[in-house]
């Protein structure tokens, strides 16, 4: 890990008056796997132009691999391999083309570009298919020839954005597959911006939830409903209901609910740790015998809906 | 000068690939080829005539590069290749650059192209006669195919490219392409310029072109912004 690969602060971005990144501060880590998340429209395709240099923030600072990306735009695009999620290829262009036009770009020797050219097009297992023009490949096989070609420049940065949009489950969990062999790999930064939080619990180091042009939640996958969102503790105990009984003064936000069924218990949803302090103290106090307070453990999904609130993802 | 060969690499890959293009390419060559010398009078004056066949030549290259250059834009857009474009490594002149290359030099291929077929039609209309080199025997004729038609592409392609770039539809950036083409001659045509066919008169006209060139090129790099063509790309 170490020295970070992506650093953003305080970087906002407009288009007329609509706010498209707002305030983003994002940091990470050489090596690691960083999951965008958020649904659409919330800033991640703005946020991967602006790491690119293809769009200037208008207030705040990017670095990518130590480079500002609007100055040293070039520098840091020869060190980034990009996959959209249109994978943009010449449909008149073979697979082979296609790499070879990449390797081209990259500036590598002929047979430099030949031999990362196979190594990639059996990687993908496309080689059979390396003579065909990509107009009669579906649309699994173009982005697995997309990944491809982002990776035939051997970069440290790979942005992949909404790789496995639009395909089918095979080819989902086919290129899944293929992202999971690539993360294991590691020694390479990979930043996932995806609509399935699934595929960002099983790759991702690391996540970060964007809504409204914001980076609302950052964590691990399993330590996000935790770190970064609101905190669920389940309550057991005896007189538990005197919570309903009495006025009890609960902090901003926070939401007691008693459970039906035996042992009794409580479900309490507050902003904190702090928050579930004064919650418990509030409750001994009213009379309640406690014997255990269990933190809920909730899943990537279950957070991510709770902070955008139902937003299609 | 490495990135700029990528881009015509690609660009000829793609063309080969292309009927659409290729079609209206051989078409504009056997067209302005082969009409002209089958309807020309058997009698018109030899300087009339180098001037009917050298226009046709022209004007079929006019047609090439007017049509190319948007073309090679919009396909880009239409197939989302430009973003993988602006992604990549590439300058900003490269890419712009190798859209104006490209569409100039199938202008200028085109006109060369007519010109052969001009020949070798009238050689084999006129059976029997030596062979008949035209307005290539003549000092404003090599001038205005050697150096006015390349010219004359590059001003096309960068009007065309430029334009693709901001409209987005192949019929409007075809059309202000080739009434680009047409301000070129308004100057004469309102008189503001006398027309000369004299060699010093073709030459000064060339040389005239080259500098309309040099502006608008810089111009259109000037203007070639990756962060703008992005906005027109999301709009």
């Amino acid at each position: 890990m170490g020295e970070a690969a992506i650093v953003c602060r305080s970087v906002s971005r407009r288009f007329g008056t609509r706010t498209a990144v707002a305030e983003l501060d994002l940091e990470i880590d050489r090596g690691s796997v960083f999951g965008l998340l958020g649904p659409n429209g919330s800033g991640k395709t703005t946020t991967v132009r602006l790491l690119l240099g293809l769009l200037s923030p208008h207030v705040g600072t990017v670095r990518v691999c130590g480079l500002d990306p609007v100055p040293d735009g070039e520098r840091v695009r020869a060190r980034t391999g990009v996959l959209f999620d249109q994978p943009g290829l010449y449909e008149r262009l073979t697979a082979w083309q296609n790499l070879e036009l990449a390797g081209r770009i990259a500036r590598l020797d002929p047979a430099e570009r030949r031999r990362r050219a196979e190594a990639g097009l059996r990687r993908v297992e496309l080689w059979e298919r390396r003579a065909d023009r990509v107009s009669g490949f579906s649309k699994g096989m173009r982005q697995k020839l997309g990944i491809a070609r982002a990776l035939l420049a051997e970069p440290e940065l790979l942005i992949l954005d909404e790789p496995t949009s639009g395909l089918d489950p095979v080819n989902i969990k086919m290129l899944r597959d293929l992202l999971l062999g690539l993360a294991q790999e590691g020694g390479r930064t990979i930043l996932l911006c995806t609509h399935h939080l699934d595929e960002a619990q099983r790759i991702c180091d690391r996540v970060g939830i964007l809504r409204n042009g914001r980076l609302v939640a950052v964590g691990t996958p399993e330590g996000l409903g935790n770190d970064g969102g609101v905190h669920a503790v389940r309550i057991h105990g005896r007189r538990l209901d005197v919570a309903a009984a009495s006025d009890l003064a609960l902090p901003a936000g926070a939401h007691l609910r008693l459970l039906e069924g035996d042992p009794p218990a409580a479900r309490l949803e507050c902003a904190g740790p702090q928050d579930v302090e004064r919650v418990v103290a509030a409750l001994v106090a009213a009379g309640a015998g406690l014997q255990a307070v269990v933190p809920e453990r909730r899943s990537l999904e279950e957070t991510y809906l709770a902070i955008v609130g139902g937003e299609a993802p | 000068m490495t990135d700029l060969a990528t881009m015509l690499w690609k660009e000829v890959v793609e063309l080969v690939g292309n009927r659409r293009s290729l079609r209206i390419y051989v078409m504009a060559v056997l067209i302005m080829g082969l009409l002209p010398t089958l309807t020309r009078p058997r009698g018109m004056p030899p300087g009339i005539a180098a001037v009917m066949l050298l226009g046709y030549a022209v004007f079929s290259s006019v047609v090439v590069a007017a049509q190319a250059a948007p073309d090679l834009v919009l396909r880009e857009r239409a197939g989302r290749t430009l973003e993988t474009l602006l992604a990549s490594r590439l300058s900003d002149a490269a890419i712009f650059g190798g859209k104006v290359i490209m569409a100039a030099v199938l202008g200028w291929s085109a006109a060369l192209l007519t010109v052969a077929v001009q020949l070798i039609a009238l050689h084999l209309r006129d059976a029997g006669a030596p062979w008949q080199w035209s307005y290539l025997a003549l000092v404003q004729g090599r001038v205005v195919l050697l150096a006015g038609v390349p010219l004359l592409g590059v001003y096309l392609g960068t009007v065309g490219s430029f334009v693709a770039m901001r409209v987005g539809d192949q019929r409007p950036a075809y059309t202000v392409t080739m009434l680009s083409a047409g301000l070129l001659v308004l100057p004469v045509a309102l008189h503001l310029v006398p027309l000369s066919l004299t060699p010093a008169g073709v030459a000064h006209a060339v040389a005239a072109l080259a500098v309309v060139d040099l502006l608008l090129v810089a111009l259109a790099v000037r203007f070639f912004r990756r962060s703008q063509l992005i906005l027109f790309l999301q709009d």
